[in-house]
């Protein structure tokens, strides 16, 4: 870290103050490093001082709590409940639950513990809790790969749309652009969404550049492949600043953190996108503007 | 031809008898008498009324005195338990009142297609989470399915978002399901079947659309009318649906006969939600057996892990596959319609489900 801790809270706050920052991380692929972002993120800023949430938003079967190996007391599910019933008295940090190894500490909001009580969960019960969670510096929302209204609901009220992809198949480089062009469609701010490469040197057929091409906006960060170390972390449940303290993937997620606590750039990261070919074969399409 | 209604007999003999392609032999307002006096004809095709549930009784008995002949059961408009249940009784399909002679023709040719006078057999594959390998099975399952069979397969992209069929077989179709869930009250079977694509022989493909936005144009009920009309055009059925607990993957796996519920070995994790999955279904279905458990990316992929995963979801496992990278990456491009590498464990899998399908083990 180039800035002590104090320096940059106190850059800061000199900007406009840190409070209630809401950043995303989505993707329209399932495993797509999601929630080892959404995680990590969460570390690196707990470390640097801020009060930090991180909130596992993929209801159903959320990894947050098996990644981190924490047994929640209280979920999403309960917080609903109590709020339903009681909204005077409601308290959303009373359900968290808080994370701890050595001197890092930040707090998750566990999903449902079960499946039926992930359906019952209510979009706008949600959005009054985050709103009660706004004292944190950072909330950190880890969500489903879908289009739910939940997940529109979230990223509405997000600061940073972190929208991930993989892009090693084509299937996966097809749903990274139909994603996007989705957000645009639904006028997310071009400005909001920033796009990250995961596993970017990773084995595979098909260049990021070419994936730039076709979207139209450049790659505003790449995580490196690096396997082991998540492999390593996950099964110790610690962030990978524990588990893998000099991997690039590590270095590389702490670049990522520091980059929120810089005021933001509004340089365009928008390049010429490919063209595309009405009536041809989907693959021939995509082939076509991926430079094949 | 059996019809109750006088003036739906005459309307419809009408036609017929005027029609070079067919000669009517003869005309009865009830079964009984057509089942004991037809036999002096020996006629190779019957248009028996079922618009009655009564007919149901009846139609066993056609089907065994006449079994090379074409039996169509004619009904006023669409229904879906009816068409369910003729083909339960052994009858080749059904036809909407009112047919021309063409409508007759191409109805047989859509029966021909499809293979033998029996229910469909819907398969769905569902995953808890996506990056599964749910889409990449269910493709290579219906290809070879098609290729042994000889009878029609299609294949349903019900992942409305984020479907991937399309790209697996190289298609931009010209109609997709939220179409077919559309116009799905104003089909009949053989307007219905152009929507599907032939994508080679004896398989078909209903792709998903290309705006994840449009997904929301569909409701649960809509696709389940899809997919049981399609059941009654299509011998096999296999439908990829999205991952995760929503409306559309409970309703429609709720009428498979085959639910397979894959999930992809990564950080071993995905064990615990396997399992979840299967308690749920469990307790949705009651005494109907019908999901079956795959894992993929299995290393090593043996008899001995199959079973050390078998006492952590304390569930049988139909079958694991191995981590095939070349053959999944050539699948998921596009290329799967030339050639894969059939040497490989995971064909022979494949190879090895689709008979187990086919001789109606699963
Ligand atoms: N940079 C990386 N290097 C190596 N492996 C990675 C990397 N990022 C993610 N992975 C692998 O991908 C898997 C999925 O990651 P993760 O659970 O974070 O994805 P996700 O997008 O949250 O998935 P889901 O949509 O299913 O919740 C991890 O278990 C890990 O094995
Ligand atoms: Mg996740």
């Amino acid at each position: 870290m180039a800035v002590e801790y104090s320096n940059v809270k106190q850059g800061l706050s000199v900007a406009g103050g840190h409070s209630g920052i809401i950043i995303s991380i989505f993707s329209t692929s399932s495993g797509n490093g999601k929630t080892i972002t959404a995680i990590n993120l969460a570390a690196f800023l707990a470390k640097e001082g801020y009060e930090v949430c991180l909130m596992d938003l993929d209801l159903q079967f959320g990894d947050v709590c098996d990644y981190l190996k924490l047994t929640p007391k209280y979920t999403l599910a309960e917080a609903q409940k109590d709020f339903e019933s009681d909204p005077e008295e409601f308290n959303a940090k009373n359900y968290l639950t808080q994370y701890t190894h050595e001197d890092l500490s930040f707090s998750v909001m566990a999903p449902p513990k079960s499946i039926d009580d992930a359906y019952r969960i209510d979009v706008s019960a949600v959005e009054k809790i985050i709103e009660q969670l706004a004292g944190f510096d950072f909330i950190i929302l880890d969500l489903q790969a879908v289009f739910s209204s939940l997940n529109l609901a979230m990223l509405d009220i997000s600061a940073i749309i972190n929208y991930v992809g993989i892009i090693d198949f084509l299937p996966s480089v097809k749903n990274f652009k139909v994603g996007y062009d989705t957000l645009i469609r639904f006028e997310y701010e071009s400005n909001k969404i920033r796009l990250i490469e995961n596993r970017s040197n990773s084995q595979k057929l098909i260049r990021g550049e070419d994936v730039e091409r076709l979207i139209g906006e450049r790659f505003s960060h790449k995580l490196p492949n690096d396997f082991q170390s998540v492999n390593k972390s996950v099964n110790a449940g610690v962030p990978l600043m524990f588990a893998a303290p000099n991997s690039p993937l590590t270095k590389s997620f702490e670049e990522l953190a520091d980059s929120y606590l810089q005021p933001q750039e509004n340089s365009s990261t928008h390049i010429e996108a490919a063209e595309e070919q009405p009536n041809r074969s989907i693959l021939s399409k995509f082939m076509g503007m991926l430079g094949w | 031809m059996v019809e109750s209604d006088r003036v739906m007999l005459n309307t419809l003999s009408g036609a017929l008898k005027t029609s070079k392609d067919f000669e009517l032999l003869s005309t009865y307002r009830d079964f009984k008498s057509a089942l004991g006096q037809s036999s002096i004809y020996n006629p190779n095709l019957f248009l028996v009324d079922i618009d009655d549930a009564e007919a149901f009784k009846t139609l066993p008995g056609f089907v065994e005195v006449f079994p090379n002949a074409v039996i169509l059961g004619t009904l006023s408009e669409w229904n879906a338990d009816f068409a369910y249940k003729a083909q339960k009784c052994g009858i080749t399909g059904c036809i909407i009142k009112p047919f021309t002679p063409q409508d007759i023709v191409e109805t047989i040719n859509l029966y021909n297609k499809r293979g033998k006078s029996e229910p469909s057999r819907i398969i769905t594959f569902f995953s808890p989470k996506g990056r599964a390998g749910r889409t990449t099975l269910a493709a290579l399952l219906a290809l070879d399915l098609a290729k042994k069979s000889n009878e029609s397969v299609a294949l349903i992209d019900a992942d409305l978002q984020f479907g991937d069929l399309p790209i697996f077989f190289d298609l931009e179709p010209k109609h997709t399901v939220i179409d077919a869930a559309h116009d799905i009250k104003l089909l009949t079977p053989s307007a219905f079947a152009p929507y599907f694509h032939e994508v080679t022989k004896n398989l078909y493909l209903l792709s998903s659309p290309d705006r994840p936005e449009y997904a929301e144009l569909v409701e649960a009920q809509q696709l389940v009318d899809v997919v049981r009309m399609a059941g009654h055009i299509f011998r096999y059925l296999l439908i990829d649906l999205p991952s995760g607990f929503n409306p559309i993957s409970l309703a429609v796996s709720d009428f498979a006969n085959i639910n397979f519920t894959v999930a992809m070995i990564n950080t071993g994790l995905e064990v615990a939600h396997m399992k979840r999955t299967l308690d749920l279904f469990k307790a949705r279905r009651g005494h109907m057996h019908i999901d079956y458990p795959i894992f993929t990316r299995v290393n090593p992929c043996t008899e001995e892990q199959k079973q050390k995963l078998e006492n952590q979801i304390a569930h049988h496992i139909t079958e694991i596959f191995p981590n095939e990278y070349n053959l999944v990456s050539i699948a998921n491009s596009g290329r799967i319609l030339y050639g894969l590498p059939q040497d490989t464990l995971m064909m022979k899998t494949i190879s090895k489900l689709a008979d187990e399908i086919i001789a109606g083990k699963l």
